[in-house]
């Protein structure tokens, strides 16, 4: 989108920029930049970024584990999380060990 | 003090994109169209000009924005846009550009940020003359290594400990060698760049790689020198070539990762 405005009044170097794939725009426009107080403040970036950043960046999140992509858990603006992000460690931790499909009581005494 | 075009009515609010410097004109933003599709203007104080837009009220109060940030189409459109206005805006002196969504209720309240935000005079100054360059180096795998020789004496038990070792053994080295290079090709460009920002890897879902990404870094770089720099880029890449290294190189980016600041 905006691609007709691309380039046009810019000096000629800054025309010619590829389009940029959404992950590389998404991290800069979301996660930097400044923050300054406006008068509508989305705090809601902090709840809801993790869900937004799944769904666009990571096609499907279990295949993702899967795949022992982990990135979003070394974020520092997303590990905050807590919750789901150690669940997700601990259920891979037992599917690596061989004790995914058991009862985590028993897992317990197994250690 | 110029006021842009038409004030915020109770429907609409300023979507501020950014800060540049307060001589830049108007004209650089002609072409370009924000958040919601709206025209873009710079509003002026002495020291600063905010670039910003109108955009309804409705897409960015309280529950309707949980909604839409829900939304991919919405939030792809809204960062795209976002990006593009600060684009633009790379025509200036100088860009500080602001977190998606700084939205405001009236032009009192963008002049009254502006004069309350002081750092941003410095902030500004920081990155004045400054663009931001984006390096993504992907590393090829190794060839596997040859399986394991003989073994007849073995148990089918023990090779099987055995392999798994070897292939856990050869994970952790691939695992080192991808930190290492990430330090000595990061090491190499940081030395070159005014800043250096090494960020966390995208998956490959995201890159669209088939390669794991080992680095994924900004540089804040002098518009007179981002020839030199691109160079610099293909060369440290064509230098770690052999070793299965690709770099790629994104932007000019308006130097998002170059205007944090102490609060």
């Amino acid at each position: 989108m905006n691609a007709q405005g691309r380039g046009a009044g810019l000096p000629a170097v800054y025309g010619g920029r590829e389009p940029a794939q959404l992950a590389d725009v998404l991290e800069r426009v979301l996660d930097k930049g400044i923050v300054i107080a406006g008068d509508i403040q989305i705090n809601l970036l902090d709840i809801e970024l993790l869900t937004i950043k799944l769904r666009l960046l990571v096609a499907s999140a279990d295949k993702a584990r899967e795949m022992g992509i982990d990135w979003w858990q070394n974020d520092p603006f997303l590990s905050g999380r807590g919750q789901n992000g150690l669940e997700d460690r601990v259920k891979r931790l037992e599917r690596e060990a061989g004790l995914g499909e058991r009862d985590p009581e028993e897992n317990e005494r197994q250690r | 003090v110029t006021a842009p075009a038409t004030p915020p009515d109770a429907a609409t609010a300023w979507y501020v994109y950014g800060i540049v410097p307060a001589d830049t004109p108007d004209e650089l933003f002609e072409a370009v169209r924000g958040v919601s599709g709206s025209p873009v203007a710079v509003l002026r104080t002495r020291d600063v000009g905010a670039v910003l837009g109108r955009v309804p009220l409705s897409q960015f109060d309280g529950d309707a924005l949980a909604e839409n940030l829900r939304d991919a189409a919405w939030l792809e459109a809204g960062v795209r846009a976002h990006d593009a206005v600060l684009e633009a805006a790379l025509g200036a002196g100088g860009v500080v550009p602001f977190r998606f969504g700084t939205v405001y209720r009236s032009d009192e309240h963008v002049r009254s940020m502006l004069g309350a935000e002081r750092m941003l005079v410095g902030a500004l100054e920081r990155v004045r003359g400054r663009i931001e360059l984006g390096v993504k180096g992907y590393l090829a795998a190794p060839a596997p290594p040859p399986p394991s020789a003989g073994g007849g004496e073995q148990s089918p038990g023990r090779r099987y400990l055995e392999e798994r070792q070897r292939e856990r053994r050869a994970a952790e080295d691939e695992e080192a060698r991808r930190a290492r290079t990430a330090d000595e090709v990061h090491a190499r460009l940081a030395a070159l760049a005014d800043d250096a920002r090494a960020n966390p890897l995208q998956p490959a879902e995201a890159s669209g790689r088939a390669e794991p990404m080992f680095l994924n870094a900004a540089y804040l770089v002098a518009r007179d020198h981002e020839d030199e720099f691109r160079q610099a880029v293909a060369d440290v890449g064509d230098g770690f070539g052999a070793d299965g290294v690709s770099l790629e190189l994104t932007g000019p980016w308006p130097p998002y990762n170059f205007v944090e600041v102490e609060r």
